[in-house]
């Protein structure tokens, strides 16, 4: 399998197989808050894509060149925090000043995404990750592209849910039920339907 | 008095997870056993305790415009000191809690009660109502956790409770259980404030 | 200016006091923690091959290690163990692989795992883990992939992690295999 196979792999694997949302957890916070509308939805997830590869990018070489060179795996969680934090900041502010369309449509989401666990979670994941050759692990490409693909699996989910969501809208659903319950409930039967992506081989 | 009705607002009226819905990828997450859901429990509201007070403590010395940085730096570090003593203490619950340890660096709650409550309030109060969201954090997680052990599996707390001839319902355990079990759960508790 | 550099200041006496009350931490723990690791393999292995020492050993490309099991009393060679790994379906599985000197496998141990609860995770179940007993190379295959000679049926909802337990077995007895067959010249 070349490496054009392999990255076809990840990606099936971060966006359907292992998707962030339905099967790993993560990121559920945007997920049943931000899917209400459509456009909404779809801002947040490309501000979601854009971070999460980004902060790949940083992480695997803050990890490869400060910490473990100096032994000091100890910090990783507070430095790759900080790191997404600071990197939010710094988007935020490049697009604010050059993009002044694009910060309207993404400006609102990019603080929320400091505290969306897929942030950290990829960046956590990417550490011990390894290829479908079960011996190395990532290098710094495959972070950065395993960072998209998931944001990309994220936003697919996302948008998923916003599209029944609109439409959730006009039907008549118990009253006890409105708003969150009926939203899990929804996305406990998108979860099922993902798991049957779960027995390809790949 | 005060302390007491911070207290006790955590685990009904406030509930994190029920009422605010906050930190529910953990509560999804870990929900798998009921072993589980008390360590998560215990992890996030030590964290919370921890961090509840020192950012009460130092709120007269933080700048406004850092605050975010500075709050996401203590709550880390007390992450990380739990991450590392579980390893050290109780490596199989450790092991099965896995990412989301460090994952609750980014729970909702911790962060949301840093910049909600403590640092806006004394150490005292801040304490009562750590220990309170703590515990209502924990005691829903535990809820859920029981439903879906009992449920998938056929034991609570690792120890049968179902019948010989019960099949445990395994998509309890999987991830569709979970969101379905907190969906009627939350839409029990909707029913009941109307009844009110 | 001065108020931005107080800001910086500030933020850095922060992480300061936070990186020094880790490394502190760190200090006391991992003493513990790699202690208790060392504690736990070495007791896997006792429960895979009994009454024996064990040798640590390792390959001669220096890749990975093993241990040659030797009678308590009659100081002959019992089996081997070694650790096999591969990815599963959330990560990595590591099994312990005791191996009598035949080279059947006697029994197997999960070590680390972080799948899916309810079907992955059940591979730590004896019921899994039986079915490797007494089996040699040919037979350490997932009986989907190979229908004739496959003798590990996969669990239900779980073909991924199977498999990655199987072959990263099977795969390890043959880098085992061959490496004692140069050592000793082709002898058992």
């Amino acid at each position: 399998m070349g490496y054009l196979g392999e990255i076809f792999v990840m990606a099936m694997t971060a966006i359907f197989i292992q998707n962030f949302v339905l099967s790993r957890f993560l990121g559920l916070c945007p997920y049943l808050g931000v899917s209400k509308k459509l456009d909404s939805a779809f801002g947040m997830g490309m501000a979601v894509i854009f971070v999460m590869t980004l902060a790949s990018a940083i992480t695997f070489l803050i990890r490869k060149y400060l910490l473990l060179p100096y032994g000091l795996g100890y910090l990783q969680t507070i430095s790759f925090i900080l790191t997404i934090a600071a990197l939010v900041q710094f988007v935020e502010m490049v697009i604010q000043k050059n993009s002044p369309a694009l910060y309207k449509s993404l400006g609102v989401y990019l603080p929320l995404i400091t505290t969306n666990c897929a942030v950290l979670g990829v960046a956590i994941l990417n550490t011990s990750q390894m290829r479908s050759d079960g011996i190395t692990t990532y290098n710094f490409l495959d972070s950065v592209l395993n960072g998209f693909f998931s944001g990309v699996g994220f936003t697919v989910v996302l948008m998923a849910m916003a599209g029944i969501r609109e439409r959730l809208e006009y039907s008549d659903v118990p009253k006890a039920m409105k708003g969150m319950p009926i939203a899990l409930i929804l996305a406990g039967i998108m979860a099922l339907a993902f798991y049957g992506f779960m027995g390809f081989k790949l | 008095m005060r302390f007491v009705s911070e207290l006790s607002k955590g685990i009904v009226k406030e509930n994190p997870i029920f009422v605010l819905v906050l930190g529910m990828c953990p509560t999804l997450a870990v929900s798998t056993s009921v072993t589980n859901a008390i360590g998560m429990g215990m992890a996030a509201t030590f964290v919370l305790i921890c961090s509840n007070i020192i950012i009460s403590m130092i709120k007269n010395v933080t700048p406004v415009k850092i605050r975010i940085p500075i709050y996401v730096v203590v709550i880390a570090s007390f992450v990380t000191i739990v991450d590392m003593v579980m390893a050290a203490y109780v490596p199989a619950l450790h092991k099965s809690l896995g990412l989301f340890i460090p994952l609750i660096v980014v729970n909702c709650i911790i962060l949301g009660r840093a910049e909600a409550f403590a640092n806006k309030n004394n150490v005292l109060n801040s304490l009562a109502d750590a220990i309170g969201m703590g515990a209502g954090f924990t005691l829903s997680l535990v809820i859920v956790a029981t439903i879906r052990e009992i449920l998938g599996a056929g034991t609570w707390l690792n120890i049968s409770v179902m019948p010989k001839t019960y099949d445990p319902m395994l998509v309890a355990i999987l991830a569709p259980g979970a969101f379905i079990t907190l969906g009627f759960l939350m839409a029990l508790i909707n029913m009941l404030k109307e009844r009110k | 200016m001065m108020y931005y550099l107080k800001l910086g200041v500030i933020l850095l006496i922060f992480c300061a006091v936070a990186a020094g009350v880790l490394a502190y931490v760190n200090g006391l723990t991992t003493p513990i923690i790699s202690e208790r690791k060392a504690k736990e393999a070495i007791e896997t292995r006792e429960a895979l091959i009994p009454n024996s020492t064990f040798e640590e050993k390792t390959a001669a490309d220096s890749s990975y290690k093993y241990f040659v099991a030797l009678d308590k009393t009659t100081k002959e060679v019992n089996g081997y163990t070694f650790v096999a790994s591969k990815n599963g379906y959330s990560g990595k599985v590591e099994t312990m692989v005791g191996l009598d000197k035949d080279f059947k496998v006697i029994d197997v141990k999960i070590i680390t795992q972080s799948e899916t609860p309810g079907l992955g995770a059940n591979c730590v179940k004896d019921s899994f883990k039986a079915m490797f007993k007494g089996l040699g190379v040919e037979n350490l295959m997932v009986d989907k992939d190979d229908k004739d000679n496959g003798k590990i049926i996969a669990m239900a909802g779980a073909t991924i992690t199977s498999r990655a337990i199987a072959n990263s077995v099977h795969e390890q007895i043959l880098v085992l295999q061959k490496e004692l067959g140069q050592n000793d010249g082709g002898g058992k």
